[in-house]
């Protein structure tokens, strides 16, 4: 029987095969990646990340890096990775996470733009986009000086890696275990195959360091793209759940799972901006959902801490989950504060329907113009 | 709620929302039922009020789900949704929600004092509401068997339906008896052809392609 229009033609456990194999090419991926900073050597990776000493320039490099790859998940990754080789210290990993998370929301505020030529449907669509950037934009303003003063995260971070390693006795190292012996084979034979063509240490690593990222961008986009299919039904059964039922403890559940499924809090966001712009969903409700999405991204770095060398991988990982989860303790669970994202994003959003002009100047500005002047300044 | 996204399968959103249709038709009908009989059968208008407009609300509720619902799978699926059949269910719920502000309406004639139970012609009332009542229902199994087949014969039949209904209305405007008698007959036939056409336009979504739906509610020379 011939599938209906619209419907998938591949089965889904070809899929979920699939995917399990695009996983393997993932971690693959992030040990390419730290292989390839390892080539580089110990003096190149300092003198590079001095430059990012910053907290506040860590925090650009990271919006920038997730605005130009369009994915949190591919940043976040390839933090994992450059911490897990032991070349990026896990304190100016911090900020760099931090700003993948506003990074990230460039996604859906692109796709509210959709709704320009109306205006109703614009001002709702652009309130529920920026209500993500809103949140992560405050969560930040109130961790970042609170993890520079404290270390609160690393170091909570660090103590679940170490019961957790325990628990599950991760073995860190050369030896490693299963998983890690088997996604370290390929990037060694691409490393001894580059040195049997001649070329340096320098060139090694910097093919290795963008074989790595290719990887890690292609499995995850791939990732995303089989896993939606695959999960569309549920999807929508969940959304249309949360719609009838509203919002609170089971929307931030639903936005978490569907955003681990799909490995992206990006789809998961956007598409609830159409449904936002529609009215049929409101920022209220969507609000939860969007605080679950930006739990569930984080399951993406700690796969790529199963690739990690060294526990600080996870520890950075963790941080990134430790950081959303406080985030949602601030900024959901507090009622006086829940309401300042939304009341913020409302705000902008009556001003880019007034202006149309303020759109791009919101836009360009927040995700382009002001993390590159940071790192330009503060580096 | 939660456990939705865990629950088996997950296709099937379409045809959940095609199973709302199908009751907001028996919900018309029901709707229908109550308010022909405070007409023709002699029913307390005032004892089915409040019946009918809890239906009515039923049926006005379900088109919004629809809608939601209808939001919810073009956001999700993206340009994999079946357009076609979102833009084909768009259009028959708005013609299900005429039906029932139709049944609505007749149930308006009881409410303004028309009771026709006594009338010499109840017998070919009571025939009329049979048929409308009949016809909701069939038209919701055929919509819920998606069975074209029916829908093609059917829609066949409706043509000269329509037809008997103009007849009505014109022989109420020629009709030499009292305002009294003449008004409520023709608004009767008025409101059961429009039931008639509405519900044509919902069977011609199985039968015929998107661009040609939503005609059987105007006149035949504006159909074309």
């Amino acid at each position: 029987m011939s599938p209906e229009p619209g419907q998938d033609r591949v089965p889904p456990w070809v899929r979920l095969l699939l995917v399990l194999i695009l996983l393997y090419i993932f971690l693959t991926g992030v040990k390419a990646l730290e292989s390839g900073i390892k080539a580089f050597g110990e003096d190149f990776t300092n003198s590079l990340f001095q430059r990012a000493s910053n907290p506040l320039a860590g925090l650009f490099v990271g919006v920038l890096a997730t605005v130009a790859v369009q994915s949190s998940s591919v940043t976040t990754s390839a933090i994992v990775g450059l911490v897990g080789a032991g070349s990026l210290p896990v304190e100016l990993a911090v900020p760099m996470i931090m700003g993948a998370n506003i990074g990230t929301t460039v996604t859906n505020t692109l796709a509210s733009l959709g709704f320009l030529r109306r205006t109703d449907e614009f001002r709702r669509a652009f309130a529920g986009a920026t209500m993500h950037d809103f949140f992560n934009i405050c969560n930040v303003a109130v961790m970042l000086p609170l993890e520079l003063l404290t270390g609160v995260l690393t170091k909570t971070a660090t103590w679940i890696a170490d019961a957790v390693g325990g628990l599950f006795t991760f073995e860190y190292g050369e030896s490693g275990g299963a998983l890690k012996t088997a996604v370290k084979a390929p990037a060694r034979l691409m490393e001894s195959l580059l040195d049997r063509l001649g070329c340096g240490d320098h060139l090694t690593g910097a093919l290795l360091l963008v074989f790595g990222l290719v990887l890690i961008f292609l499995a995850l986009a791939y990732i995303t793209r089989n896993m939606k299919l695959v999960m569309a039904g549920r999807i929508e059964r969940s959304m249309n759940a949360v719609l009838s039922k509203g919002g609170g403890l089971a929307a931030i559940t639903i936005g978490m799972i569907v955003t681990v499924a799909v490995q992206s809090s990006s789809i998961t966001t956007s598409v609830l901006v159409p449904m936002i712009a529609a009215g049929v969903l409101t920022l209220r409700n969507a609000y939860p959902m969007t605080l679950g999405a930006n739990i569930g991204t984080t399951i993406t770095a700690l796969l790529a801490s199963l690739a990690a060398e060294i526990p600080a991988g996870m520890v950075i990982a963790l941080v990134h989950l430790l950081f959303n989860l406080s985030g949602l303790l601030v900024w959901y669970v507090v009622p006086g504060l829940r309401g300042v994202p939304l009341a913020l994003a409302e705000k902008v959003a009556v001003i880019a329907e007034r202006r149309k002009s303020f759109v791009v100047v919101y836009v360009v500005g927040v995700f382009v113009i002001i993390p590159l002047v940071g790192v330009l300044v503060l580096q | 709620m939660v456990w939705e996204f865990f629950k088996a399968g997950g296709d099937e959103q379409l045809e959940e929302i095609e199973g709302l249709i199908v009751q907001m038709l028996l919900d018309c009908r029901h709707t229908f039922d109550l308010a022909i009989n405070a007409v023709v059968s002699g029913t307390e208008a005032a004892a089915v009020g409040k019946t009918i407009r809890k239906s009515d609300r039923r049926v006005n509720k379900a088109e919004r789900k629809v809608r939601r619902q209808l939001v919810v799978h073009v956001s999700v699926r993206g340009e994999r949704a079946d357009l076609p059949r979102v833009l084909v269910t768009t259009s028959i719920i708005k013609d299900i929600e005429r039906v029932g502000d139709y049944a609505k309406n007749v149930w308006d004639l009881a409410d303004a004092g028309i009771d026709l139970s006594q009338a010499a012609d109840v017998d070919s009332l009571l025939e009329l509401r049979d048929r409308t009542s009949n016809l909701i229902a069939e038209s919701a199994r055929i919509v819920g068997d998606r069975d074209t087949g029916a829908a093609e014969s059917l829609l066949k039949e409706l043509e000269d339906v329509l037809d008997e209904y103009d007849d009505c209305i014109q022989a109420q405007i020629e009709s030499t008896g009292t305002p009294r008698d003449a008004v409520p007959r023709a608004l009767l036939c008025r409101y059961l052809k429009r039931i008639t056409a509405h519900l044509m336009n919902v069977l011609t979504s199985l039968v015929m392609p998107f661009d040609r739906l939503d005609y059987y509610d105007e006149d035949k020379a504006d159909r074309d």
